[in-house]
């Protein structure tokens, strides 16, 4: 018996298809980071988890000085299934996504997509105006616009000194 | 049988387009479906442009690629759960397909790609005639 001598394959071992899957794993690692790492200090539970046997779309939130804008993650979704209520303080999506698969129930080899019920309450980072709400959904993307409350514009507390 | 693989072509470099700012690139989610007639596979691909969606067939390889526009709202980023770029996945095909009928459609931010078989392969029930 002769020993195999033990080698590097410089050659092989950053092919083009090896390189690929290399991108594509830190494309993943970024998103999940990106998740983790933006998650506002103010707001939602770092351990806030979807009910079971429900879902969770990934939102956005972005803030200018009059409005928030948020948008959340549902494609494959009729508009109708989507519901979208606000109080002064937190904006509550829910729905339910209905399964393609409807056609069929069996035949399904592999599944990544959520599907069901989904419910997602989101707190707002400054009081808005119920009445001036609008939503959209466009390309498997809800947006939603709030205004913010004129009440809440913040104020200069002076400082009083003893 | 359709298997899901890592694109068989390296994501662009910066040397190869230096003007650009390398945009990320996601795998979108994909579910796939067996009909007996075809193999139905569903990818969430939420906020792509239909116009921008490019399903292409070399090789044995399905490749799905479409772009997203970047975001445009003005103000303060306060929470950002998911990215903006672009999609990017392939699927291998394996044998008893029919790649020149295969179709695609994009409504509601996802992609479904219709794979027919061969119908030489395709399921078929066989009449037992009385003697």
């Amino acid at each position: 018996m002769s020993l195999i001598p033990f080698r590097t394959k410089r050659s092989s071992g950053m092919e083009p298809a090896n390189l690929a899957t290399i991108s594509d794993f830190r494309n993943e690692m970024n998103r999940l980071f990106e998740g983790f790492l933006n998650r506002p200090s103010w707001g939602a539970s770092w351990f806030e988890t979807a009910e079971p046997g429900t879902w969770m779309p990934a939102i956005d939130m972005q803030e200018s000085d009059a409005e928030i804008h948020v948008r959340a993650e549902l494609p494959g979704i009729d508009p109708k299934d989507v519901d979208v209520s606000v109080s002064e303080d937190r904006l509550l999506i829910s729905g339910e996504k209905k399964s393609e698969a409807e056609r069929t129930t069996d035949g399904w080899t592999h599944r990544e997509s959520h599907y069901g019920s989904f419910s997602r309450a989101i707190p707002l980072p400054e009081s808005v105006d119920p009445a001036k709400v609008t939503a959209r959904y466009d390309k498997g993307v809800l947006t939603v616009e709030l205004k913010k409350s004129p009440t809440s514009t913040s104020r200069k507390v002076p400082v009083m000194a003893k | 049988m359709v298997t899901t693989q890592s694109s068989p072509t390296p994501t662009p470099t910066p040397a190869a387009a230096p003007a650009a700012e390398p945009s990320l690139i996601y795998q979108p989610n994909v579910d796939i479906c067996d009909l007996g007639t075809e193999v139905l596979l569903v990818l969430d691909m939420p906020g792509a442009a239909a116009t921008s969606c490019d399903v292409s067939f070399e090789e044995g390889v399905l490749t799905v690629q479409a772009q997203v526009p970047p975001r445009q709202l003005p103000g303060r980023q306060l929470v950002q759960e998911y990215g903006i770029g672009d999609y990017r996945r392939a699927f291998r095909l394996g044998d008893g397909f029919d790649a020149s009928l295969i179709t695609a459609e994009y409504r509601r931010g996802v992609l479904t790609i219709h794979v027919p078989r061969l119908a030489a392969v395709q399921p078929r029930k066989i009449e037992v005639r009385p003697a």
